[in-house]
Parts: structure tokens; C-alpha cells; sequence
């Protein structure tokens, strides 16, 4: 499958401060990307966790810092030592938070795929890899909540988390971001990981009507006929029992066997979903459609055929048939037709 | 809306609550009560919020009961600027603070609150008790913090734990900054409540003064000694000065006291000290008082910031002594100084001061005396005797009238050393004499463990001094006429069966609790030594004795070599614990190959198979394809099929391949493909 497909739309921007943040921001991902680099199997470790205080941190010093005005105010040796205790857990809380996120160990379990405009889901297992209890562990695809995991009495949580799907297509998830506050909020430890999650996204379903049952455009010799038609598809050796007004007079004049003409149906009691049914409309426009037929005619159990261009998939039902119909869908180039 | 997640739960809002409790506990003696309550209905309100029985107040509701608490506040206290209005101020903004309390900001700033709540309380008292306690309020405030984050550090154990292993490892760092901390003086004049309760002895000599404070033994000063130490009977701490009288209550009066005109000496060498070397020098500890008054021995100087003396020979502290206060006195007993110069007109004025009438009894008794020519020592003498013949020493003397004086001399004769004092001066500025009472300490407890002398309220005590022509102030006892042993072996003596005999535990009956009293007493002075009193001056001595020398050097490596240290024990530990689970041999063996493949040229791309990765070697360097194919295979087997030889296998290829310089063996393939 090609990989390079364009992942989302690409921003342009306009104005020179845009380009110049743009730049920077590339500039951060390919950093993140030596140091941090794709795998389904990450283990956190220093290289890959950043740490800083958060707003309650700034709080917390802004606290002692007024009790250091305090005690130095009324000369007071035990408001100094409490202020002092304070900024001494303040030091050291950067170890705590990050011990709760170094060691731990992310896999990636599977992708679910998705319709666009609906979230995908990733299964993840988060697993320790020492005894330490973790605590309060955000998971997340901001600006997204994602999920939450503590490993306090088990070592190991399978989880999944959700991001939306815009696009349809092969999507690759930007990286998670991986949180903890613990213990006490005042320092935030996060790393940004690339779990390599690629999401396969079917086109959104959009109605385009009822099923076109009777209205297939029949072409090529796949799929049931209907006989008795008025479109002449073919000759076939004649049988006794086919029509004498169907027998091919001129090919046995001209000294060859006695041959039957064959007539096919317009209709065709199979469906098939055809990219030329939809015309007129716009590639992404014909896609959605398609998908929403799918999903009609695997509710009602209509065996369906789909064809569009450079894929034909013949009429069947069934999941792992919908699945492979729907990923013709996703795959669809996009710039192509 | 704080979104789901931000709400708190259940578990936190009691942390919050238990915290908030914790430190305003201590402080709802000192706050006006309708805080508590205030506290207690504001926590009942947010719990019936979190049932689902009501809702968080409104806005409206909300200005109301801020207006409301502003009133009380204005109410209950007259002026703003001070700690206790401030502490008030504190304790009702989280109050307040529960009515909203809604998601983890608020909670956090109401935790925040109660830090400062719980610090306020040592500005207030800084003994051991309070120190336990202070400890205690930020191990449960700590601990509240931690039970923010989910329902498992939530619970008591695992937060108390986590709380105590923080506190527990802060803690070095928090002796080395208060070691090495600077301390800068006041920033800025904070004024303080003096309305609050009161100890000791204060600005005025009523009748029952003393009593009450002989029921106290809370320890008043500390007295520690460089060289000799006065003998008990010279142990008179003077502290105030009487010389008005108005025929019930002796107060300081114009002139004396520094607040009323009284002259006061703020720096040393203002005041021309005696020639000859102090007799005494020693260290007082005082207790905080809420008044400016020390205590020492007669003539005193001291050189401690904030000290003044007065031209009565007293020292007095230029802010009120809120928390114990300590300093350095050198005395010259007035025996060792050279004959004063006469007493001006004014003082002689002052110190014969009586109200124009009444206590006509003493008045022409002590006249009978001066009619028959003695002189003013014989008429002291005359009285001490009276003293000593007619009168009984007690802690519980009768009511006196209206005319005090004459009820105690002539008819009650009972009562203890205010009213000897009162009426020995009485007497002799009726008799012409110069005279004042004073008020201090006397004698006081030796402790012998930690060397220092410790006094009592109890041993509180009122004397008096009379002007001698050619021989200046003179110290006169009238109590010690009566009771000798009140000044020779302290109240308890004297006092006998009166002594403490009110006080809820008869601590001084029992020899083993006497003992642990004065154990407890010299942790106390320990403590006070090395914690409370701990300033720039003791932190220069410390650092000093620790480095030996203050040069900036020295300073800039004690600072520097625990940062190292620590950051280096960081480093080192986020290597050992961030490699993480060890990964099986099988991919080790694999990365060996991947990195020398690199170094070949060929970089295995991230989560390329390593089937790929074989082929494109095979393409891109055909010599090495029957290699990368044979470790691929084995790899494969080893890792997905769990074949035993097949790791072995791996191994051995692996160190073949390690075995040969990976560089050499391509160069002399390509020279052979040329």
C-alpha cells in the first residue's frame, strides 16, 4: 500500500510569521523524531521525557515565597523552616513525577478503522516495567482527554483512545502525548511518542438515495445475466430448446456451426455499486455515496459488487467482504479518478 | 465548565476538609468563634452540594455572605494591618472558598490557603508543642494535595505515605537552607495585637496582681551565664518601676515609663558606663511578653539591636517582646559604682509622690517617727522590724479597703511581697524618703544540665528602693524581713502549703515530675538556642565552625558540592531505571546485526520487516545476501518459533560476523566485484 499518501490537508500558510512558527515546529517534530523515533514498543525512559512546572506549581512557589516575606518580617525561624521544607518538596518533586513515567512500556495493539467524521480507535497496552505504583496517567492526542490509566494494583491496562478522523484514507496519528502530575500537580512530566498508529479511514457515509438494485449498467461478461433482453452480448453453440428467433442465421450461412445469439438484460438482479451510476458528481462526493450504499446493502443483505475505477470487487456479503469493499473506498487516490 | 475530569470527587473534597480543619484548629482560640462556625456551615453546605440536596450558591448569595463576613471581620477587629485580622482574613477566604469549591483549581487554591494558615500559627508561638503540630497540619495539607490526583492516592495510607516520604526527603535540603539561607531584617514595620492575653508582670501594681501570677509556673526567663553567677540573694530581675501611686494602684508614671517622656538610652555609650569591668555578663532568654519590659540585674548595658536602658537602670526592648526575644546584659552591682551625684529636683518630686489624703494612720505614724529625729535609715529599719515582728507572710491575705496601707499595717498584717513593698514605700515617702517599688523577678532555678538559670512566672516579685543621700539607690526587701526563705529559697518555700495549691496537678509535689519538668524545660532551651534564635549572627558562627572559613570559595563549593551530588545521583539513577524491562536475546542479537548492517551502509529502516531489510540488503549489497539471509532466517525461527538451536544459531553467526571486521570483508568484495 502506499504509505505517502498526503495525511491531512496540508496547511499553507500565508503570512510570514505562519511560515516562520511552521518552520519551527517542523524543525521540533524532526528533532523529536531523531530522539524520539516511530515504534510500536516504547519504553519510556529520560531521553524521551520532558518535564516542567505547571501553573499550581507557580502557585505553590508564589505560596512560599510569601511565607518567606513572612518569616523574614517577624523573624521567624519556624516559618522559615516550613518555607523552606516547602521549596525542598518543590526540588524534589521533578524526581517523583518523573519516576512515575520513566519505565513505563507502550504497545500497540491494533487500530480500529473508522469512518470519517467519526473517531478511530487505537488499542493500547500500557505496561510497568519495575514495581513502582504509577498513578494518574493521561494518555492523548490533544486537544483531546484521551484516557486515563493508573497501574497501581495491576502492572499492566489495555486501554484504547480515541482520535477524530477528518480524511478518509490511510491516516498517520500524530504523536500521543503521554502526561503525569503525580504526586502533587506542581510539575507536569509528558513525552510525545509515536506509536506508529495508522488508521485506515472509510469515506463518511452520505446518502445518496435507496439501494440502485435493477439499475446496475452491465458491462463485461462478470456477474449473473439476465437473459431475455434486447442488448445481442454474444453467440454461444446452439442448444436444442433456445429460441429459433434467437439462432444466428448469417454465422451458419456462412458454413459454421448453428450458433445461438445471446441477449443480456439491462437489469441485473446482482447489485453493483458503480463509480458511473454517480456521475456528475465529485470524487469524494461518489466515495461517500458508495459507502453509504455498502452499509445499506449489508444491513438488508443484498449481495454487492463494487466497481470503480482501477478496482473491481465482485458481489458478496459478509464483514470481511464490507471491510475489503470499504478499503477500496479509503484507498481510493485522491487526486486520481 | 471545568470539564469531568476537573470535578472533584468525593475523596478529595474530605482531604480538602480534614486540611482546612487541621490548620485552623490551633487558631480558633485566638479567632473571633464565629469563624468556626462559619468554617463548620460552609463545609455542611458544600457536603449537602455534593449529595445532590442543594445547590452552590448564587452570585447574589454569594456578594451577601462576602458583605456579611466583612462586617464581622470589621467588627471583631478595629484595625486591618495586623496578624490576627489577617489570619482571620486568611481562614475566612477558605472558608468562603468551600461554597465554590468546584473543580482542581479551586481546591488547589484552598490547599495553598491552609499552608499560610498553618504557617501563621508559628508567628504566634514557636515552642516544640507548636512545631509538632505545625509538622503535622503540612503532612495532612501535603497529603491533601496528593489525594487530588484519583481515587487511589486518595486513600489515607497512600497519600499520608506519600505525603511523609516527600516531607522525609526534602528534609535535608530544607536543614541545608536554613543553615545557609541569609536572613534579611524586616522588610517592613508589621504591627501586632496587643490586646490578646497577657503574661507576666505588667504596667501596673494592683492589689492581686502578684497572686495570680504565683499560681503560673510557665517558665518566664532563661538566664545563661559567661563567668560568675550571682548568689540567690542577689538575683533581682528588675523590669518596671513604680512611682505613681494613687492610693490603690502604683503605676510607672510620668517619666518613667519611655512611652510617658521616661529617657531611654537606644545606643551603647550614649549613657557614660562605670569604669571598672562589668560584674556580671549573661544572656537572657525572655519569653514573649507582649510588652517592651526586660529583665536584668541593677545597672545593666546591653548592646543587642533594639535595647535600650533607662536612666532608672532598666532595659527595655524598642517593639513589644511578641516572641521570645534574647539578650546579652553586662551589670555593674550598684555597690561597685562611684557615689552619685544628687537627686535632681525633679525626680526627688517624683519619688515622694503621694495622693493628697488618705491612709492618715501610716502617715502619722511614720510622722511620730520622724518627730522623735531618726534618719531615714532607722526609719526603714523601724519598719522592717515592725515587718518582722507583727507580720505573717501569705498568698491568700485578706481584702483590703479603701485605705490599703493602713488596713494592712495595722490591722490585717498578712500578705506577700506587693503589699510590703507597696506600703514600705508608702511609709517612707511619707516619711520624706525617696522611694519606689519595683517589679521583676527574683531568684529563679538553677538548671544544671544546660547551665542556666531558669525564672518563673511565679517567681515574680515587688521590692523596693529608697534614695540615700551619698549612697544613691539603695534595694530594700520588705518581703525578706518577713520571709526570709521567699528570697533565699524562692516562692515555694515560703509559700509552703500555699504554693500552687489552686493549680489543677500538684506538679511540684512529686519529685519525679519536678524532674521531667525541668528535662522538658532544658529541650525547651535547646531548642530555643539552636532553632528559634537561630539568626545571621548564629548562622555566620555556624557556617563558620562548619567551613572554618568564610571565604567566597569555601561558600561557593558548600553550596555546589550537594547540588552535584544530588544531580549526579539523578543522572545516574534515570540511567539505571530508564532502560526500562531488559529486552529478550533475541532482538539484542538482532540490533547487534541491525548496527552492523549500518555500518555496512544500510540503515534498517523504522518498521521495516526484517524480511525487507534482507531483501534490500540482497539488492544493495549482494555479498552480504547470503549472511543477512542465514541471521534473517534464524532470527525469524528464534523470535516467532521459539526454536532453542535457532538462537543459538543466531549467536554463533553473529559472532562470526563480529568476529571479522564488517569493513574489510565489504571493501575486498567490492574489489572483487570491480
Amino acid at each position: 500500500m502506499n504509505r505517502d499518501f498526503p495525511r491531512q490537508a496540508s496547511s499553507t500558510g500565508s503570512t510570514d510569521s505562519k511560515s516562520s512558527r511552521n518552520f519551527f515546529r517542523g524543525l521540533g517534530e524532526r528533532w523529536l523524531s531523531r530522539r524520539a523515533p516511530r515504534s510500536r514498543d516504547i519504553t519510556l525512559n529520560h531521553s524521551r521525557l520532558f518535564i516542567l512546572p505547571t501553573r499550581a506549581g507557580l502557585g505553590y512557589l508564589l505560596v512560599t515565597a510569601l511565607l518567606w516575606l513572612l518569616a523574614t518580617n517577624y523573624e521567624n525561624n519556624l516559618v522559615f523552616a516550613l518555607t523552606f521544607l516547602l521549596i525542598s518538596v518543590f526540588v524534589i518533586l521533578p524526581v517523583h513525577t518523573f519516576a512515575n513515567l520513566s519505565g513505563l512500556r507502550l504497545q500497540l495493539l491494533g487500530t480500529e478503522a473508522a469512518f470519517a467524521g467519526d473517531f478511530a480507535e487505537a488499542q493500547i497496552n500500557l505496561s510497568r516495567t519495575d514495581k513502582r505504583q504509577r498513578e494518574w496517567i493521561q494518555i492523548c492526542w490533544p486537544p483531546e482527554e484521551g484516557a486515563y490509566v493508573d497501574l497501581c494494583e495491576v502492572a499492566s491496562a489495555d486501554f484504547r483512545i480515541a482520535l477524530p478522523a477528518l480524511q478518509r484514507g490511510r491516516i498517520q496519528a500524530p504523536r500521543l502525548r503521554i502526561e503525569s502530575r503525580f504526586p502533587l500537580g506542581l510539575f507536569r512530566c509528558w513525552s510525545r511518542i509515536d506509536l506508529d498508529v495508522e488508521f485506515l479511514v472509510y469515506p463518511r457515509p452520505l446518502t445518496a438515495g435507496p439501494l440502485p438494485l435493477g439499475e446496475a449498467l452491465v458491462e463485461g461478461t462478470s456477474g449473473q445475466v439476465r437473459r431475455g433482453g434486447d442488448d445481442y452480448a454474444s453467440l454461444k453453440p446452439y442448444q436444442p430448446g433456445d429460441s429459433l428467433r434467437h439462432l444466428a442465421w448469417k454465422q451458419y450461412a456462412a458454413g459454421r456451426d448453428l450458433y445461438s445469439k445471446e441477449y443480456e438484460s439491462r437489469t441485473d438482479t446482482r447489485l453493483w455499486l458503480d463509480w458511473e451510476l454517480l456521475d456528475g458528481r465529485d470524487v469524494e462526493t461518489r466515495l461517500s455515496n458508495l459507502c453509504d450504499w455498502v452499509l445499506q446493502a449489508e444491513k438488508q443483505g443484498v449481495a454487492y459488487g463494487l466497481r470503480i475505477p482501477g478496482t473491481t470487487l465482485p458481489p458478496s456479503l459478509g464483514t470481511e467482504h464490507q471491510q475489503r469493499v470499504l478499503s477500496a473506498l479509503a484507498l481510493f487516490p485522491k487526486w486520481g479518478g | 465548565m471545568a470539564n469531568n475530569r476537573d470535578l472533584l470527587p468525593r475523596e478529595s473534597l474530605l482531604w480538602i476538609f480534614a486540611a482546612q480543619f487541621v490548620a485552623l484548629l490551633p487558631q480558633l482560640s485566638q479567632l473571633p468563634l464565629w469563624i468556626g462556625f462559619a468554617w463548620a456551615f460552609a463545609v455542611y453546605w458544600r457536603l449537602e452540594v455534593f449529595r445532590g440536596r442543594r445547590d452552590l450558591p448564587g452570585r447574589a448569595l454569594k456578594l451577601l455572605v462576602i458583605a456579611l463576613t466583612v462586617a464581622g471581620l470589621a467588627q471583631s477587629y478595629q484595625r486591618w494591618f495586623a496578624l490576627e485580622p489577617m489570619v482571620a482574613l486568611l481562614a475566612l477566604s477558605f472558608t468562603l472558598k468551600n461554597l465554590e469549591l468546584v473543580s482542581r483549581r479551586d481546591a488547589f487554591v484552598s490547599l495553598l490557603l491552609a499552608y499560610f494558615v498553618a504557617a501563621t500559627l508559628f508567628v504566634r508561638e514557636q515552642s516544640i508543642p507548636y512545631a509538632l503540630y505545625g509538622l503535622i497540619a503540612t503532612l495532612v495539607i501535603t497529603a491533601a494535595l496528593a489525594a487530588q490526583l484519583g481515587s487511589f492516592s486518595a486513600r489515607p495510607r497512600r497519600a499520608l505515605g506519600l505525603s511523609l516520604r516527600l516531607m522525609a526527603q526534602a528534609t535535608p535540603l530544607m536543614l541545608l537552607l536554613f543553615v545557609v539561607m541569609p536572613r534579611l531584617g524586616p522588610l517592613w514595620n508589621v504591627p501586632q495585637d496587643t490586646s490578646a492575653g497577657r503574661t507576666g508582670v505588667s504596667d501596673s501594681m494592683a492589689p492581686g496582681d502578684f497572686t495570680r501570677l504565683s499560681k503560673s509556673a510557665k517558665p518566664a526567663l532563661r538566664i545563661s551565664f559567661d563567668g560568675p553567677i550571682p548568689p540567690p540573694e542577689q538575683r533581682y530581675w528588675r523590669g518596671l518601676v513604680y512611682s505613681e501611686f494613687d492610693g490603690r494602684t502604683w503605676r510607672q508614671g510620668l517619666g518613667v515609663d519611655p512611652r510617658n517622656g521616661g529617657q531611654v538610652y537606644w545606643n551603647s555609650g550614649e549613657r557614660p558606663l562605670p569604669q571598672i569591668g562589668p560584674r556580671y555578663r549573661y544572656q537572657v532568654i525572655q519569653e514573649a511578653s507582649r510588652s517592651p519590659w526586660l529583665f536584668a540585674l541593677a545597672r545593666p548595658a546591653s548592646d543587642s539591636p533594639g535595647v535600650g536602658e533607662t536612666a532608672d537602670d532598666r532595659l527595655v526592648k524598642r517593639s513589644p517582646v511578641y516572641s521570645r526575644f534574647a539578650y546579652e546584659v553586662r551589670s555593674w552591682p550598684r555597690d561597685s559604682q562611684a557615689i552619685p551625684s544628687p537627686l535632681n529636683s525633679a525626680e526627688r518630686r517624683r519619688n515622694l509622690q503621694l495622693p493628697a489624703n488618705g491612709n492618715q494612720r501610716t502617715r502619722e505614724w511614720v510622722e511620730r517617727l520622724r518627730r522623735r529625729g531618726l534618719g531615714a535609715e532607722e526609719i526603714s529599719s523601724q519598719l522592717l522590724a515592725l515587718y518582722n515582728r507583727e507580720f505573717t507572710y501569705t498568698l491568700r491575705p485578706p481584702a483590703l479597703g479603701s485605705d490599703s496601707v493602713d488596713e494592712f499595717l495595722f490591722d490585717s498584717q498578712k500578705g506577700f511581697c506587693e503589699h510590703f513593698a507597696g506600703s514600705y514605700v508608702f511609709a517612707m515617702r511619707a516619711a520624706g524618703v525617696p522611694a519606689r517599688v519595683v517589679a521583676g523577678y527574683q531568684g529563679g532555678e538553677w538548671v544544671n544540665g544546660e547551665k542556666y538559670l531558669l525564672v518563673r512566672e511565679y517567681d515574680a516579685h515587688a521590692w523596693a528602693e529608697i534614695w540615700l543621700d551619698g549612697r544613691g539607690w539603695q534595694r530594700v526587701d520588705p518581703t525578706a524581713a518577713v520571709s526570709p526563705e521567699r528570697v533565699r529559697d524562692g516562692l515555694e518555700s515560703a509559700a509552703g502549703e500555699e504554693f500552687m495549691q489552686d493549680s489543677l496537678l500538684p506538679v511540684h509535689r512529686f519529685d519525679v515530675l519536678v524532674k521531667l519538668r525541668l528535662q522538658w524545660d532544658m529541650i525547651n532551651y535547646r531548642w530555643y538556642q539552636t532553632v528559634v534564635s537561630f539568626d545571621s549572627e548564629k548562622q555566620r558562627d555556624t557556617l563558620q565552625r562548619l567551613l572554618g572559613d568564610l571565604s567566597p570559595m569555601r561558600v561557593a563549593l558548600f553550596f555546589a558540592t550537594p547540588v552535584v551530588v544530588v544531580l549526579f545521583g539523578i543522572l545516574l539513577w534515570t540511567r539505571l531505571t530508564g532502560r526500562g524491562r531488559k529486552r529478550p536475546a533475541v532482538e539484542r542479537l538482532y540490533t547487534v546485526f541491525c548496527k552492523r548492517m549500518a555500518r555496512a551502509g544500510i540503515t534498517r529502516r523504522p518498521g521495516e520487516a526484517p524480511r525487507d531489510f534482507a531483501r534490500r540488503i540482497a539488492e544493495q549489497k549482494p555479498q552480504l545476501a547470503e549472511f543477512a539471509g542465514q541471521v534473517t532466517d534464524a532470527f525469524e525461527r528464534a523470535a516467532y518459533g521459539g526454536d532453542k538451536g535457532a538462537l543459538m544459531e543466531l549467536r554463533r553467526l553473529l559472532r562470526w560476523c563480529l568476529g571479522l571486521p564488517l569493513r574489510v570483508r565489504t571493501n575486498k568484495s567490492q574489489q572483487a566485484g570491480h
